[in-house]
Protein backbone atom coordinates (compact mmCIF):
# COMPACT_ATOMS: atom_id res chain seq x y z
CA UNK A 1 0.00 0.00 0.00
CA UNK A 2 1.13 3.20 -0.71
CA UNK A 3 1.95 5.70 2.05
CA UNK A 4 -0.34 8.62 0.83
CA UNK A 5 -3.10 5.71 0.23
CA UNK A 6 -2.13 4.81 4.20
CA UNK A 7 -2.45 8.58 5.28
CA UNK A 8 -6.06 8.64 3.48
CA UNK A 9 -6.91 5.08 5.16
CA UNK A 10 -6.78 6.51 8.85
CA UNK A 11 -8.31 10.16 7.80
CA UNK A 12 -11.18 7.38 6.74
CA UNK A 13 -11.22 5.55 9.70
CA UNK A 14 -10.79 8.91 12.21
CA UNK A 15 -13.84 10.19 10.53
CA UNK A 16 -15.69 7.56 11.16
CA UNK A 17 -14.77 7.08 14.50
CA UNK A 18 -15.64 10.92 15.08
CA UNK A 19 -18.83 10.26 13.11
CA UNK A 20 -17.59 12.74 10.68
CA UNK A 21 -17.48 10.67 7.73
CA UNK A 22 -20.40 11.07 4.72
CA UNK A 23 -21.62 8.13 3.15
CA UNK A 24 -19.11 8.99 -0.06
CA UNK A 25 -16.02 8.64 3.02
CA UNK A 26 -17.60 5.11 4.28
CA UNK A 27 -17.48 3.34 1.15
CA UNK A 28 -14.34 4.86 0.47
CA UNK A 29 -12.83 3.21 3.43
CA UNK A 30 -14.52 0.05 3.06
CA UNK A 31 -13.14 -0.01 -0.36
CA UNK A 32 -9.84 0.33 0.77
CA UNK A 33 -10.05 -2.22 3.42
CA UNK A 34 -11.85 -4.75 0.92
CA UNK A 35 -8.36 -4.15 -1.30
CA UNK A 36 -6.37 -4.30 1.93
CA UNK A 37 -7.16 -6.87 4.38
CA UNK A 38 -3.93 -6.17 6.42
CA UNK A 39 -5.89 -3.35 7.53
CA UNK A 40 -8.65 -4.79 9.12
CA UNK A 41 -7.42 -6.12 12.54
CA UNK A 42 -5.87 -2.52 12.83
CA UNK A 43 -9.27 -0.69 12.32
CA UNK A 44 -10.78 -3.25 14.45
CA UNK A 45 -8.35 -2.41 17.44
CA UNK A 46 -8.77 0.96 17.07
CA UNK A 47 -12.13 0.75 16.75
CA UNK A 48 -12.74 -1.32 19.79
CA UNK A 49 -9.83 1.22 21.76
CA UNK A 50 -12.35 4.26 20.49
CA UNK A 51 -14.83 2.60 21.88
CA UNK A 52 -13.56 2.27 25.62
CA UNK A 53 -14.09 4.99 27.61
CA UNK A 54 -11.24 6.29 30.09
CA UNK A 55 -13.53 7.63 31.93
CA UNK A 56 -16.25 5.90 33.90
CA UNK A 57 -18.71 8.57 35.55
CA UNK A 58 -17.93 8.08 39.44
CA UNK A 59 -19.66 9.68 42.83
CA UNK A 60 -16.36 11.90 43.05
CA UNK A 61 -17.98 14.27 40.54
CA UNK A 62 -21.27 14.55 42.75
CA UNK A 63 -18.82 15.68 45.73
CA UNK A 64 -17.32 17.86 43.60
CA UNK A 65 -20.62 19.41 42.96
CA UNK A 66 -21.72 19.92 46.23
CA UNK A 67 -18.55 21.81 46.93
CA UNK A 68 -19.05 23.76 44.41
CA UNK A 69 -22.23 24.38 45.49
CA UNK A 70 -21.13 25.30 49.07
CA UNK A 71 -18.87 28.11 47.54
CA UNK A 72 -21.09 29.58 46.39
CA UNK A 73 -24.14 29.02 48.77
CA UNK A 74 -25.50 32.65 48.72
CA UNK A 75 -26.42 32.41 45.05
CA UNK A 76 -28.02 28.95 45.21
CA UNK A 77 -29.51 29.06 48.60
CA UNK A 78 -30.73 32.79 48.11
CA UNK A 79 -32.88 32.04 45.50
CA UNK A 80 -35.60 30.44 47.09
CA UNK A 81 -36.25 30.08 50.57
CA UNK A 82 -39.76 28.63 52.83
CA UNK A 83 -39.09 32.05 54.80
CA UNK A 84 -41.14 33.52 51.59
CA UNK A 85 -40.88 36.56 50.04
CA UNK A 86 -39.91 36.86 46.18
CA UNK A 87 -37.23 34.82 45.13
CA UNK A 88 -33.67 37.15 44.96
CA UNK A 89 -30.53 36.56 42.77
CA UNK A 90 -27.69 37.85 44.42
CA UNK A 91 -25.36 39.01 41.91
CA UNK A 92 -22.36 39.97 42.82
CA UNK A 93 -19.53 42.22 41.72
CA UNK A 94 -18.01 39.81 38.55
CA UNK A 95 -14.68 41.44 39.30
CA UNK A 96 -14.49 41.06 42.84
CA UNK A 97 -15.39 37.34 42.84
CA UNK A 98 -12.68 36.79 40.70
CA UNK A 99 -10.55 38.82 43.05
CA UNK A 100 -11.67 36.57 46.06
CA UNK A 101 -11.31 33.94 43.83
CA UNK A 102 -7.31 34.22 43.52
CA UNK A 103 -6.83 34.98 47.00
CA UNK A 104 -8.73 31.65 47.89
CA UNK A 105 -6.37 30.28 46.01
CA UNK A 106 -4.15 30.41 48.62
CA UNK A 107 -6.29 30.03 51.36
CA UNK A 108 -8.15 26.79 50.45
CA UNK A 109 -7.48 25.18 54.21
CA UNK A 110 -10.02 27.45 55.30
CA UNK A 111 -12.23 27.48 52.54
CA UNK A 112 -12.46 23.71 53.67
CA UNK A 113 -12.88 24.16 57.32
CA UNK A 114 -16.15 26.64 57.19
CA UNK A 115 -17.22 23.81 54.31
CA UNK A 116 -20.99 22.75 55.09
CA UNK A 117 -20.87 19.14 53.84
CA UNK A 118 -23.67 17.30 52.40
CA UNK A 119 -24.22 13.95 53.34
CA UNK A 120 -27.58 13.19 52.14
CA UNK A 121 -30.13 13.08 49.37
CA UNK A 122 -33.19 11.36 50.20
CA UNK A 123 -36.44 11.28 48.31
CA UNK A 124 -39.67 10.48 49.91
CA UNK A 125 -43.13 10.02 49.03
CA UNK A 126 -45.88 9.55 52.11
CA UNK A 127 -49.31 9.05 53.04
CA UNK A 128 -52.24 10.42 51.36
CA UNK A 129 -51.34 12.97 49.36
CA UNK A 130 -52.53 16.84 50.14
CA UNK A 131 -54.71 15.90 52.85
CA UNK A 132 -53.71 16.50 56.11
CA UNK A 133 -52.17 19.79 55.84
CA UNK A 134 -53.47 22.56 53.75
CA UNK A 135 -51.73 25.36 53.37
CA UNK A 136 -51.88 25.78 49.71
CA UNK A 137 -49.09 28.36 48.76
CA UNK A 138 -45.65 30.51 50.35
CA UNK A 139 -48.14 33.01 51.58
CA UNK A 140 -49.46 30.55 53.79
CA UNK A 141 -45.58 29.41 54.67
CA UNK A 142 -44.78 32.54 55.41
CA UNK A 143 -47.81 33.57 58.08
CA UNK A 144 -47.02 30.46 59.34
CA UNK A 145 -43.46 30.55 59.59
CA UNK A 146 -44.29 32.75 62.52
CA UNK A 147 -45.94 30.58 64.39
CA UNK A 148 -44.28 27.67 65.63
CA UNK A 149 -44.96 25.50 62.72
CA UNK A 150 -43.72 25.55 58.91
CA UNK A 151 -45.69 24.09 56.33
CA UNK A 152 -44.48 23.70 52.39
CA UNK A 153 -46.97 22.13 49.96
CA UNK A 154 -46.90 21.52 46.64
CA UNK A 155 -50.15 21.31 44.36
CA UNK A 156 -50.42 18.47 41.60
CA UNK A 157 -48.67 19.79 38.84
CA UNK A 158 -46.10 21.79 40.49
CA UNK A 159 -42.64 21.21 42.00
CA UNK A 160 -40.83 23.80 44.51
CA UNK A 161 -37.48 23.64 46.15
CA UNK A 162 -37.00 24.57 50.07
CA UNK A 163 -33.75 25.59 51.97
CA UNK A 164 -34.34 24.76 55.45
CA UNK A 165 -33.12 26.82 58.33
CA UNK A 166 -29.89 24.13 58.71
CA UNK A 167 -29.07 24.36 55.14
CA UNK A 168 -30.55 21.64 53.99
CA UNK A 169 -31.82 21.03 50.76
CA UNK A 170 -35.33 19.63 49.99
CA UNK A 171 -37.01 19.66 46.43
CA UNK A 172 -40.72 18.88 46.92
CA UNK A 173 -42.26 16.87 44.39
CA UNK A 174 -46.07 17.50 43.38
CA UNK A 175 -48.91 17.39 45.50
CA UNK A 176 -46.47 17.19 48.37
CA UNK A 177 -46.13 18.69 52.16
CA UNK A 178 -43.35 19.12 54.43
CA UNK A 179 -43.42 20.05 58.19
CA UNK A 180 -41.10 21.23 60.63
CA UNK A 181 -41.11 22.79 63.96
CA UNK A 182 -39.44 25.61 64.43
CA UNK A 183 -38.49 26.59 68.08
CA UNK A 184 -37.51 23.09 67.95
CA UNK A 185 -36.17 22.21 64.94
CA UNK A 186 -32.46 21.94 65.09
CA UNK A 187 -31.77 22.68 68.20
CA UNK A 188 -31.00 18.74 69.52
CA UNK A 189 -32.67 17.09 66.88
CA UNK A 190 -33.94 18.25 62.90
CA UNK A 191 -37.21 16.79 62.41
CA UNK A 192 -39.48 17.04 59.52
CA UNK A 193 -42.99 15.05 58.40
CA UNK A 194 -43.68 14.64 55.16
CA UNK A 195 -46.51 13.55 53.53
CA UNK A 196 -46.13 12.80 49.66
CA UNK A 197 -42.28 12.90 47.98
CA UNK A 198 -39.37 14.57 48.33
CA UNK A 199 -35.57 14.47 47.94
CA UNK A 200 -33.32 15.81 50.51
CA UNK A 201 -29.49 17.43 50.69
CA UNK A 202 -28.97 17.23 54.12
CA UNK A 203 -26.19 19.19 55.80
CA UNK A 204 -23.89 17.40 57.74
CA UNK A 205 -24.61 17.32 61.55
CA UNK A 206 -23.72 14.13 63.24
CA UNK A 207 -24.64 16.40 66.91
CA UNK A 208 -28.42 16.69 65.34
CA UNK A 209 -29.44 13.49 63.50
CA UNK A 210 -31.94 14.32 60.30
CA UNK A 211 -35.08 12.73 61.22
CA UNK A 212 -37.78 12.28 58.42
CA UNK A 213 -41.14 11.53 60.08
CA UNK A 214 -43.22 9.25 57.44
CA UNK A 215 -46.86 7.73 57.86
CA UNK A 216 -44.74 4.38 58.49
CA UNK A 217 -41.27 4.45 59.33
CA UNK A 218 -38.98 7.22 60.86
CA UNK A 219 -36.12 7.56 58.76
CA UNK A 220 -32.45 8.60 60.45
CA UNK A 221 -29.79 9.78 58.74
CA UNK A 222 -26.57 8.63 59.07
CA UNK A 223 -24.75 8.46 55.39
CA UNK A 224 -25.68 9.93 52.41
CA UNK A 225 -27.52 8.99 49.54
CA UNK A 226 -30.67 7.24 49.69
CA UNK A 227 -34.68 7.25 48.85
CA UNK A 228 -37.71 6.41 50.58
CA UNK A 229 -41.19 5.61 49.38
CA UNK A 230 -44.39 5.55 51.29
CA UNK A 231 -47.99 5.55 49.78
CA UNK A 232 -50.66 5.19 52.43
CA UNK A 233 -53.22 5.37 49.51
CA UNK A 234 -51.26 2.59 48.31
CA UNK A 235 -50.06 -0.61 48.92
CA UNK A 236 -46.46 -0.37 49.67
CA UNK A 237 -43.89 1.99 51.54
CA UNK A 238 -40.23 1.68 50.59
CA UNK A 239 -36.64 3.67 51.18
CA UNK A 240 -33.81 2.56 48.59
CA UNK A 241 -30.56 3.75 49.27
CA UNK A 242 -28.06 4.59 46.91
CA UNK A 243 -25.21 5.19 49.10
CA UNK A 244 -23.99 5.77 52.89
CA UNK A 245 -26.45 4.38 56.06
CA UNK A 246 -29.54 5.13 56.62
CA UNK A 247 -31.74 3.79 59.71
CA UNK A 248 -34.88 3.20 59.42
CA UNK A 249 -37.33 2.40 62.44
CA UNK A 250 -40.54 0.78 61.43
CA UNK A 251 -43.49 2.07 63.04
CA UNK A 252 -45.63 -0.48 63.94
CA UNK A 253 -43.46 -2.81 65.25
CA UNK A 254 -40.45 -0.71 66.76
CA UNK A 255 -37.75 -2.25 64.91
CA UNK A 256 -35.10 -0.71 63.86
CA UNK A 257 -33.18 -1.72 60.41
CA UNK A 258 -29.85 -0.11 58.91
CA UNK A 259 -29.81 -0.48 55.46
CA UNK A 260 -26.70 -0.91 53.29
CA UNK A 261 -25.71 0.63 49.65
CA UNK A 262 -27.92 -0.49 46.88
CA UNK A 263 -30.14 -2.16 49.51
CA UNK A 264 -34.06 -1.26 48.87
CA UNK A 265 -36.70 -1.86 51.76
CA UNK A 266 -40.37 -2.69 50.94
CA UNK A 267 -43.00 -2.85 53.88
CA UNK A 268 -46.49 -3.93 53.70
CA UNK A 269 -48.23 -0.13 54.07
CA UNK A 270 -51.78 -1.76 55.24
CA UNK A 271 -53.33 -5.48 54.41
CA UNK A 272 -53.70 -5.36 50.88
CA UNK A 273 -55.41 -7.69 48.54
CA UNK A 274 -52.83 -9.59 47.00
CA UNK A 275 -52.76 -8.85 43.57
CA UNK A 276 -50.87 -6.36 40.76
CA UNK A 277 -47.90 -4.73 42.21
CA UNK A 278 -47.18 -6.63 45.19
CA UNK A 279 -46.66 -9.94 43.10
CA UNK A 280 -43.36 -7.91 42.68
CA UNK A 281 -42.03 -7.73 45.77
CA UNK A 282 -43.45 -11.70 46.89
CA UNK A 283 -39.91 -12.78 44.95
CA UNK A 284 -38.52 -14.12 48.42
CA UNK A 285 -42.10 -15.59 49.86
CA UNK A 286 -44.81 -17.95 49.12
CA UNK A 287 -46.78 -15.41 46.45
CA UNK A 288 -50.14 -15.64 48.39
CA UNK A 289 -49.95 -13.55 51.46
CA UNK A 290 -48.06 -10.11 51.35
CA UNK A 291 -44.65 -9.79 52.97
CA UNK A 292 -44.56 -7.49 55.75
CA UNK A 293 -41.01 -6.69 55.00
CA UNK A 294 -38.61 -7.29 52.25
CA UNK A 295 -34.84 -6.36 52.02
CA UNK A 296 -34.07 -6.45 47.96
CA UNK A 297 -31.27 -5.34 45.68
CA UNK A 298 -31.98 -2.26 44.21
CA UNK A 299 -30.84 -1.73 40.75
CA UNK A 300 -31.11 0.88 38.15
CA UNK A 301 -33.11 -0.21 34.93
CA UNK A 302 -30.78 -1.19 32.30
CA UNK A 303 -32.57 0.61 29.00
CA UNK A 304 -32.81 4.06 30.48
CA UNK A 305 -29.69 4.44 33.23
CA UNK A 306 -31.95 5.76 35.69
CA UNK A 307 -32.63 4.18 38.78
CA UNK A 308 -37.14 4.30 38.88
CA UNK A 309 -37.31 6.03 42.44
CA UNK A 310 -34.97 9.35 41.96
CA UNK A 311 -36.04 9.69 38.04
CA UNK A 312 -38.27 12.35 39.25
CA UNK A 313 -35.83 14.94 40.36
CA UNK A 314 -34.25 14.62 36.63
CA UNK A 315 -37.77 15.43 35.49
CA UNK A 316 -38.66 12.16 33.95
CA UNK A 317 -42.06 10.47 34.41
CA UNK A 318 -40.81 6.93 35.00
CA UNK A 319 -42.14 4.14 36.30
CA UNK A 320 -41.39 -0.20 35.53
CA UNK A 321 -44.11 -2.86 34.55
CA UNK A 322 -46.72 -1.01 36.63
CA UNK A 323 -50.34 -1.05 36.08
CA UNK A 324 -52.47 1.35 34.39
CA UNK A 325 -54.40 2.36 37.88
CA UNK A 326 -50.89 3.26 39.57
CA UNK A 327 -49.74 4.84 36.45
CA UNK A 328 -53.02 6.71 36.61
CA UNK A 329 -51.95 8.32 40.14
CA UNK A 330 -48.70 9.24 38.58
CA UNK A 331 -49.85 11.04 35.63
CA UNK A 332 -52.40 12.98 38.28
CA UNK A 333 -49.51 14.44 40.34
CA UNK A 334 -47.28 14.54 37.57
CA UNK A 335 -49.75 16.76 35.14
CA UNK A 336 -52.39 18.22 37.89
CA UNK A 337 -54.93 16.45 36.16
CA UNK A 338 -57.83 14.12 37.86
CA UNK A 339 -57.48 10.89 35.96
CA UNK A 340 -60.43 8.50 36.34
CA UNK A 341 -60.60 4.76 34.77
CA UNK A 342 -63.55 3.87 33.53
CA UNK A 343 -62.93 0.50 32.32
CA UNK A 344 -61.97 -1.88 35.32
CA UNK A 345 -60.33 -4.28 33.07
CA UNK A 346 -57.68 -1.73 31.81
CA UNK A 347 -56.70 -1.26 35.97
CA UNK A 348 -54.49 -4.00 35.75
CA UNK A 349 -52.72 -3.85 32.30
CA UNK A 350 -48.75 -3.15 32.84
CA UNK A 351 -46.79 -1.01 31.37
CA UNK A 352 -43.27 0.82 31.04
CA UNK A 353 -42.33 4.14 30.31
CA UNK A 354 -39.82 7.24 30.74
CA UNK A 355 -41.18 10.41 29.81
CA UNK A 356 -39.06 13.90 29.93
CA UNK A 357 -40.92 16.38 28.09
CA UNK A 358 -44.11 15.05 26.78
CA UNK A 359 -46.90 16.73 26.97
CA UNK A 360 -49.98 14.50 28.68
CA UNK A 361 -51.73 13.75 25.60
CA UNK A 362 -48.42 12.52 24.21
CA UNK A 363 -47.35 9.71 27.42
CA UNK A 364 -50.90 8.81 27.17
CA UNK A 365 -50.71 8.47 22.98
CA UNK A 366 -47.41 6.51 23.94
CA UNK A 367 -48.88 3.58 26.23
CA UNK A 368 -51.71 3.45 24.13
CA UNK A 369 -49.25 1.79 21.50
CA UNK A 370 -48.18 -1.04 23.77
CA UNK A 371 -52.14 -1.77 24.81
CA UNK A 372 -54.74 0.38 23.08
CA UNK A 373 -57.48 2.04 24.92
CA UNK A 374 -59.04 5.31 24.82
CA UNK A 375 -59.09 8.65 26.54
CA UNK A 376 -60.77 12.37 26.71
CA UNK A 377 -58.38 15.40 28.31
CA UNK A 378 -60.82 17.74 29.87
CA UNK A 379 -59.62 20.62 31.02
CA UNK A 380 -59.03 19.56 34.77
CA UNK A 381 -59.66 15.86 34.02
CA UNK A 382 -58.88 12.85 31.68
CA UNK A 383 -60.89 9.49 31.53
CA UNK A 384 -59.33 6.60 29.91
CA UNK A 385 -61.69 3.91 28.73
CA UNK B 1 -22.50 0.54 18.08
CA UNK B 2 -23.25 0.66 14.63
CA UNK B 3 -23.36 4.35 12.71
CA UNK B 4 -27.24 4.99 12.72
CA UNK B 5 -27.38 4.03 16.71
CA UNK B 6 -24.60 6.49 17.00
CA UNK B 7 -25.74 9.39 14.85
CA UNK B 8 -28.84 8.67 17.07
CA UNK B 9 -27.14 8.92 20.08
CA UNK B 10 -25.18 12.02 19.20
CA UNK B 11 -28.89 13.87 18.43
CA UNK B 12 -30.20 12.51 21.62
CA UNK B 13 -27.21 14.04 23.24
CA UNK B 14 -27.62 17.28 21.76
CA UNK B 15 -31.50 17.25 22.71
CA UNK B 16 -30.93 16.28 26.28
CA UNK B 17 -28.39 18.97 26.27
CA UNK B 18 -30.43 21.95 25.24
CA UNK B 19 -33.01 20.91 27.09
CA UNK B 20 -31.09 21.05 30.21
CA UNK B 21 -29.92 24.86 28.99
CA UNK B 22 -33.48 25.56 28.72
CA UNK B 23 -34.72 24.15 32.63
CA UNK B 24 -31.02 25.95 33.78
CA UNK B 25 -32.63 28.92 32.65
CA UNK B 26 -35.87 28.13 34.74
CA UNK B 27 -33.72 28.26 37.29
CA UNK B 28 -33.74 24.42 37.84
CA UNK B 29 -31.10 23.36 39.89
CA UNK B 30 -31.76 19.50 39.39
CA UNK B 31 -30.65 20.38 35.15
CA UNK B 32 -27.94 22.97 36.47
CA UNK B 33 -26.48 19.85 39.04
CA UNK B 34 -26.85 17.14 35.91
CA UNK B 35 -25.00 19.68 33.53
CA UNK B 36 -22.24 20.20 36.11
CA UNK B 37 -21.83 16.47 36.79
CA UNK B 38 -22.15 15.53 33.47
CA UNK B 39 -18.94 17.77 32.48
CA UNK B 40 -17.14 18.31 35.43
CA UNK B 41 -14.50 15.80 35.34
CA UNK B 42 -13.94 16.03 31.29
CA UNK B 43 -13.49 20.27 31.54
CA UNK B 44 -11.40 19.33 34.76
CA UNK B 45 -8.36 17.43 32.75
CA UNK B 46 -9.21 20.11 29.72
CA UNK B 47 -8.42 22.88 32.09
CA UNK B 48 -5.58 20.55 34.20
CA UNK B 49 -3.77 20.13 30.27
CA UNK B 50 -2.83 23.89 30.71
CA UNK B 51 -2.53 24.98 34.46
CA UNK B 52 -0.78 22.00 35.67
CA UNK B 53 -2.44 22.51 38.78
CA UNK B 54 -5.20 20.87 40.44
CA UNK B 55 -6.24 23.78 43.00
CA UNK B 56 -6.39 26.09 40.59
CA UNK B 57 -8.29 23.36 37.85
CA UNK B 58 -10.98 23.32 40.67
CA UNK B 59 -11.33 27.30 41.18
CA UNK B 60 -11.76 27.55 37.20
CA UNK B 61 -14.09 25.09 36.38
CA UNK B 62 -16.25 26.09 39.92
CA UNK B 63 -15.86 29.39 38.12
CA UNK B 64 -16.87 28.31 34.29
CA UNK B 65 -20.38 26.42 36.37
CA UNK B 66 -21.01 29.59 38.41
CA UNK B 67 -20.58 31.79 35.07
CA UNK B 68 -23.41 29.51 33.92
CA UNK B 69 -25.42 30.15 37.37
CA UNK B 70 -25.31 33.65 37.45
CA UNK B 71 -26.31 33.75 33.34
CA UNK B 72 -28.78 31.23 33.70
CA UNK B 73 -31.06 33.42 31.69
CA UNK B 74 -29.54 33.09 28.47
CA UNK B 75 -28.52 29.16 28.63
CA UNK B 76 -31.68 28.35 26.53
CA UNK B 77 -31.08 30.75 24.10
CA UNK B 78 -27.07 28.74 23.65
CA UNK B 79 -26.97 26.76 20.66
CA UNK B 80 -24.24 24.59 21.44
CA UNK B 81 -23.84 24.28 25.27
CA UNK B 82 -21.03 21.60 25.08
CA UNK B 83 -19.32 24.51 23.12
CA UNK B 84 -19.72 26.76 24.82
CA UNK B 85 -18.63 25.07 28.32
CA UNK B 86 -15.23 24.36 26.59
CA UNK B 87 -14.70 27.80 25.17
CA UNK B 88 -15.56 29.68 28.70
CA UNK B 89 -13.25 27.24 30.50
CA UNK B 90 -10.53 27.85 27.83
CA UNK B 91 -11.23 31.53 28.41
CA UNK B 92 -11.06 31.45 32.11
CA UNK B 93 -8.29 29.32 32.15
CA UNK B 94 -6.23 31.90 29.61
CA UNK B 95 -7.67 34.81 31.70
CA UNK B 96 -6.31 33.44 35.44
CA UNK B 97 -2.98 31.97 33.60
CA UNK B 98 -2.51 35.68 32.38
CA UNK B 99 -3.47 37.14 35.98
CA UNK B 100 -0.97 35.03 37.08
CA UNK B 101 2.25 35.85 34.68
CA UNK B 102 2.08 32.18 32.85
CA UNK B 103 1.14 33.31 29.43
CA UNK B 104 3.35 30.60 28.42
CA UNK B 105 1.05 28.16 29.00
CA UNK B 106 -1.37 28.81 26.87
CA UNK B 107 0.79 27.67 24.16
CA UNK B 108 -0.98 24.18 22.52
CA UNK B 109 2.54 22.18 22.62
CA UNK B 110 2.52 23.23 26.52
CA UNK B 111 -0.12 21.38 26.90
CA UNK B 112 0.06 18.08 28.95
CA UNK B 113 -3.92 15.93 29.47
CA UNK B 114 -3.80 13.37 31.96
CA UNK B 115 -5.62 10.48 30.97
CA UNK B 116 -7.26 8.35 33.76
CA UNK B 117 -6.71 4.48 33.19
CA UNK B 118 -9.18 2.89 30.02
CA UNK B 119 -11.05 0.41 32.01
CA UNK B 120 -11.27 -2.93 29.77
CA UNK B 121 -14.71 -3.41 28.93
CA UNK B 122 -15.79 -6.86 29.37
CA UNK B 123 -17.46 -6.64 26.08
CA UNK B 124 -14.23 -6.18 24.23
CA UNK B 125 -13.10 -9.11 22.27
CA UNK B 126 -9.12 -7.86 21.48
CA UNK B 127 -8.30 -5.77 24.19
CA UNK B 128 -6.97 -7.49 27.36
CA UNK B 129 -6.37 -5.28 30.91
CA UNK B 130 -3.24 -5.19 29.62
CA UNK B 131 -3.41 -4.36 26.09
CA UNK B 132 -4.94 -1.51 27.26
CA UNK B 133 -2.38 0.07 29.67
CA UNK B 134 -0.06 -0.31 26.01
CA UNK B 135 -2.64 1.84 24.63
CA UNK B 136 -2.65 3.96 27.54
CA UNK B 137 1.13 4.31 27.03
CA UNK B 138 0.78 4.89 23.44
CA UNK B 139 -1.75 7.85 23.83
CA UNK B 140 0.34 9.10 27.01
CA UNK B 141 3.75 9.31 24.24
CA UNK B 142 1.39 11.34 21.77
CA UNK B 143 2.62 14.89 21.23
CA UNK B 144 0.56 17.57 23.48
CA UNK B 145 -1.92 19.19 20.68
CA UNK B 146 -2.22 15.52 18.92
CA UNK B 147 -2.96 14.31 22.63
CA UNK B 148 -5.29 17.09 23.19
CA UNK B 149 -7.19 17.10 20.55
CA UNK B 150 -7.50 13.04 20.19
CA UNK B 151 -9.13 13.65 23.78
CA UNK B 152 -11.21 15.92 22.81
CA UNK B 153 -12.79 13.94 19.94
CA UNK B 154 -12.57 11.00 21.31
CA UNK B 155 -13.45 11.54 24.96
CA UNK B 156 -15.18 14.51 25.42
CA UNK B 157 -17.16 13.86 22.39
CA UNK B 158 -16.30 17.34 20.18
CA UNK B 159 -16.80 17.52 16.37
CA UNK B 160 -13.59 18.43 14.09
CA UNK B 161 -15.38 22.04 13.73
CA UNK B 162 -16.06 22.35 17.30
CA UNK B 163 -12.37 21.40 18.07
CA UNK B 164 -10.99 23.46 15.18
CA UNK B 165 -12.88 26.51 17.07
CA UNK B 166 -12.31 26.02 20.46
CA UNK B 167 -8.44 25.70 20.13
CA UNK B 168 -8.40 28.57 16.87
CA UNK B 169 -6.93 25.91 14.49
CA UNK B 170 -8.11 24.97 11.11
CA UNK B 171 -10.15 21.82 10.41
CA UNK B 172 -7.94 20.27 8.69
CA UNK B 173 -5.23 20.60 11.36
CA UNK B 174 -7.63 18.69 13.31
CA UNK B 175 -8.34 16.40 10.68
CA UNK B 176 -4.76 15.26 10.49
CA UNK B 177 -3.56 15.25 14.24
CA UNK B 178 -6.44 12.71 15.02
CA UNK B 179 -5.35 10.73 12.22
CA UNK B 180 -1.61 11.12 13.21
CA UNK B 181 -2.77 9.62 16.79
CA UNK B 182 -4.74 6.78 15.27
CA UNK B 183 -1.89 5.36 12.85
CA UNK B 184 0.73 6.25 16.05
CA UNK B 185 -1.27 4.42 18.38
CA UNK B 186 -2.38 1.73 16.16
CA UNK B 187 1.76 1.33 15.63
CA UNK B 188 2.31 1.08 19.22
CA UNK B 189 0.03 -1.96 19.94
CA UNK B 190 0.43 -3.48 16.81
CA UNK B 191 4.67 -3.67 17.73
CA UNK B 192 4.05 -4.93 20.98
CA UNK B 193 1.79 -7.29 19.64
CA UNK B 194 4.42 -9.13 17.29
CA UNK B 195 6.78 -9.38 20.48
CA UNK B 196 4.16 -11.09 22.62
Amino acid sequence: MHNENNQRFWNLLSKKLANEANEVELDELKSILVSNPNLHHQADLITEMWEQRFQNGSFADEGAYMRHVMKYKDEFFAEESNQGGAPEFINEDLEDKKASFLLSLFSRESLRTNRLTIISLVTLIIGSIGAIYFLPGKKNAVAAAKQEFSSVVTKNGNRTKVVLPDGSQVWLNAGSSLDYNNSTFNKDLREVSLDGEAYFDVTRDESKPFIIHTKKMDIKVIGTTFNVRSYSDEKIAEAALIKGTIEVTLKDRDQKLVLKPNEKITVANEIPKPETKTEKITARSSPVPVPQIVVKELKPNATYNIIGEIAWTQNKLYFEDETLEHIGTLIERWFGKKVTIANESLKTVHYTGNFENETMEEVLSYLKLSKSFNFRIGTDNVVIY
Amino acid sequence: MNNFNLAICLLMDKDILAQLGERIANDDQLAYRQLFIQFYTKLSRFVMGFTKNKELTDEIVSDVFINVWRRRTKMGEIKNLKLYLYVSAKNTTFNYLKKLHRENLTDLDMVEIELEDPFADPGAAMITREMNLKLKAAINDLPPRCKLIFTLIKEDGLSYKQTAQLLSVSVSTVENQISIALKKISGAVRYTFRHN
